[in-house]
């Protein structure tokens, strides 16, 4: 009789979204993904430092419907004063909706955040660069926690801090270091249905896990490239049961971990055509049969820069892929028997 | 310390890499000139740039295909290296090396050829002529991909030889003929490259270097003298023991970190400009077993090159890196970096994308009444922008002795940018200059500004973009 260890889930390839473009259907150097209202999707682009024509934020289906995008990129060289540009980008971080439906995008360089309405429509900004309370340097992390409140991974003050929709500070948790609670250059954050944080801790490669007081609670993860071992974490999610979803970015793969913290499985990627993808190929015929002679297509199945992660109520995996410009969904799986034929 | 040793420190940093600040030609020269050459040819002994930091402020780099990402990568490293002759020595094989993404159309290839360099630039030069034959970007740039055994196409053959080992001929004699060309060719059919991935939907992916037995030609082969069934690898060996070998890397390495010598197609004719320094580097060639590390040794160390001050034209790379590395801007992430790289295309060298497989012309060809405005434009700016850190480091140096004469602001300056030479002429036209605004009273706003000024009345003269 053969044994075979239960892993607790199964991540199965659904299908992948996304092209390399500037503008129009497709992503640049994709960095960060929420759900939204049904079966839409906002993508934030960072493309090219040199292209900000590319840097935007798409709106689409999860069956790759293009529905349209919104903020525009601009450089720091002649564009006079970039806060000027009000809901501009220049370097986007992250993404997350809030309650109603309204968009929050972070920006790193520009230190603040703008916010947008579910279709686009930009309303507001705030964020003040520093490192005093309620000031910011690099942010590149967002999570709404379960009143409503933006939790803000303030990068380069190594240190999370908590405000209103509105901007006003409220608190703050974290420290540069590497014991328990402190930081180094954290990046991807999220909140669990018990409303305990999430923090990947990337330049410690751990996930550290807080209640929502910012009370440690648990860390998970060391440097490495083995089964639970991390190389600079970039996002992390989690799912209805607990499950722990993170993007090991170094390691090009993304890695699932029990509640409790432990290893339970991982996939180095299994893109397909997207969509849009083929639309492209279609277009441009040669393209198939070039694809047919070329070697070491296996290659596109990869993850190639996985930087962020979302897991959505209907079990769905989705990982974003900057190098690629494109999102791998996956389904989870749950492998017990539940009923029906052998 | 010696103002000489500061000049001499200045010369090898502007050689053996990019230029250094004041403070780190002091912290050097503290070292020692010999302790310093053997730092600069252990590269390896310093860490490499923090890619995982770069790549996260700069997303792009993780996959860094485009062209222009990849000359932004370049201007980075080579403004904040710590292994200033790992990325010199890279520049100078791109400049021998060619190939360009005007063909290639793929960045990231032509870098990994590049990393190629970074990594075996100061060894073996048999090594490194065996990497080069086996790199796809080259062998795509060359033809050789489309060299077949019962089809022959001499590209790669006759630019290995005439460009990249032996040059036409020395001494006024033709170094291999017409004959040697096919007969190299021959021997290098089967290297060839894996068929790509296009570029849509997802982004190109690099080519792999296979060697395919079944489409080389196993005949006999004779080259240069010798018979036999000869493969790559085989021509290599020969290519690499010739004497015009070693009088063709000599010579390229005199030109590129001694002194302008005439354009290599006059190499035939012309004898080297130092014969003396010539024969020091083809004899260490020889002794070493062709290791490149080794010639530089003997080169930074010899008079040849400490007496060989501003004896050559910066090339626009050099005239960028070096001011950058004054002023100390682009010292970490920021946003822009492709318009600071773009200077070096606009001053006439677009790197990893060169106008043909000989490269660039150097020395006085580098100038023209296009690229002099160009270079001089950007320097000024460069120094007179009172908010970079380097700027200030060297307004605080100049004022840190007191009120000053305008002659004493002017030698100061001279110095803390490299220690420079003006002509007798300029320098007093300088001090002139200087001297009407008055006295020249340190931590005043004023006084900023006039030794801002003094900087950039510098960078505009002829001296300064020589190296």
């Amino acid at each position: 009789m053969t044994t075979t260890r239960f892993t607790g889930i199964t991540l199965q390839p659904s299908h992948t979204i996304g092209r390399a473009e500037f503008s129009g259907p497709g992503f640049r150097n994709p960095v960060a993904m929420v759900r939204g209202e049904d079966d839409t999707m906002y993508v934030v682009s960072r493309s090219y430092d040199y292209r900000p024509d590319g840097k935007r934020i798409t709106i689409c289906t999860l069956d790759e419907e293009y529905i349209g995008e919104f903020a525009r990129g601009v450089t720091t060289a002649g564009e006079g004063d970039p806060s000027d540009a009000d809901g501009s980008l220049i370097w986007p971080t992250a993404i997350a909706l809030d309650s109603e439906g309204n968009v929050f995008v972070a920006d790193e360089w520009l230190n603040r955040i703008s916010i947008y309405e579910g279709d686009g429509a930009y309303t507001s900004k705030w964020g003040t660069q520093g490192s005093g309370d309620g000031e910011i340097s690099s942010p590149s992390g967002l999570a709404f926690d379960q009143d409503d409140n933006l939790l803000l991974v303030d990068c380069d003050n190594h240190r999370i801090q908590k405000f209103t929709r509105d901007g006003q500070y409220i608190s703050q948790f974290g420290s540069k270091g590497d014991g328990d609670g402190e930081f180094n250059m954290p990046w991807g954050i999220t909140v669990d249905r018990n409303g305990d944080i999430f923090i990947a801790d990337w330049r410690n490669d751990r996930i550290q896990k807080f209640d929502r007081n910012g009370n440690f609670l648990m860390k998970f993860g060391t440097s490495g490239s083995g089964d639970g071992e991390l190389d600079r974490p970039t996002g992390v999610a989690v799912d209805k049961d607990g499950n722990v979803y993170v993007t090991d970015w170094g390691n090009d793969r993304l890695q699932v971990f029990s509640a409790e913290g432990e290893y339970m499985t991982q996939t180095n990627g299994d893109g397909s055509l997207s969509k849009w993808g083929k639309e492209k190929l279609d277009a441009n015929s040669e393209m198939w049969q070039e694809r047919d002679i070329a070697q070491g297509l296996e290659r596109e199945r990869l993850f190639w820069g996985p930087i962020a992660v979302t897991v959505d109520d209907d079990d769905n995996v989705f990982v974003v892929e900057s190098a690629r410009s494109r999102i791998q969904i996956f389904r989870r799986q749950v492998p017990v028997f539940f009923g029906g034929r052998l | 310390m010696a103002n000489n040793d500061i000049a001499l420190m200045a010369h090898l940093m502007r050689r053996a890499g990019f230029g250094a600040s004041y403070e780190e030609l002091e912290r050097r020269a503290a070292a020692g000139y010999e302790a310093t050459v053997e730092d600069l040819l252990n590269p390896g002994n310093h860490p490499s740039l923090e890619m995982d930091v770069l790549e996260r402020r700069f997303v792009d780099w993780r996959e860094m295909n485009a062209l222009e990402v990849n000359q932004a990568y370049w201007t980075y490293a080579m403004i904040n290296t710590q292994r200033p002759l790992e990325e010199k020595i890279a520049l100078f094989w791109h400049g021998i090396f060619c190939t360009g993404n005007s063909k290639c159309e793929h960045g990231r290839q032509i870098k990994l050829q590049i990393d190629m360099f970074r990594e075996h630039g100061l060894s073996s030069f048999r090594d490194l002529l065996l990497g080069l034959s086996s790199d796809p970007s080259m062998i795509f740039y060359l033809d050789n991909c489309m060299s077949h055994k019962d089809a022959i196409n001499e590209n790669w053959g006759r630019e290995l030889l005439e460009l990249f080992s032996m040059g036409v001929g020395m001494d006024g004699e033709s170094n291999y003929s017409e004959d040697d060309v096919k007969e190299c060719a021959r021997a290098f059919t089967g290297w060839t490259i894996t068929n790509a991935i296009p570029r849509y939907p997802y982004g190109r992916y690099e080519a792999g270097f296979i060697y395919n037995p079944s489409d080389h030609d196993e005949e006999n082969k004779t080259f240069l003298g010798e018979t036999g069934n000869f493969n790559g690898d085989d021509i290599i060996d020969i290519i690499a023991r010739q004497p015009s070998t070693a009088r063709f890397i000599s010579r390229h390495i005199y030109n590129f970190f001694v002194a302008d010598d005439v354009q290599v197609p006059a190499w035939q004719s012309t004898p080297p400009r130092d014969e003396e320094a010539i024969k020091l580097l083809e004899d260490e060639y020889f002794r070493s077993g062709y290791n490149i590390g080794s010639m530089l040794r003997v080169l930074f160390n010899s008079d040849s090159f400490k007496n060989a001050r501003f004896a050559k034209v910066k090339s626009p790379a050099e005239a960028v890196i070096g001011t950058m590395r004054v002023v100390k801007d682009y010292t970490s992430p920021k946003p822009g970096l492709h318009n600071l790289a773009s200077n070096i295309r606009y001053m006439g060298q677009d790197l990893m994308n060169p106008p043909t497989v000989e490269g660039w012309h150097t020395g006085g060809e580098w100038i023209d009444s296009g690229t002099l405005v160009e270079r001089i434009n950007f320097a000024a700016d460069q120094v007179g922008n009172l908010e970079l850190p380097g700027v200030q480091d060297m307004v605080a140096r100049v004022g840190s002795d007191g009120p000053a004469t305008a002659e004493q602001v002017v030698d100061r300056c001279l110095e803390l940018l490299g220690a420079y030479e003006l002509a007798d002429d300029t320098r007093a036209q300088l001090i002139d200059h200087v001297g009407r605004g008055g006295d020249l009273v340190p931590g005043t706003p004023e006084f900023s500004l006039r030794v801002g000024q003094t900087l950039q009345l510098i960078v505009s003269t002829q001296e300064y973009q020589f190296a």
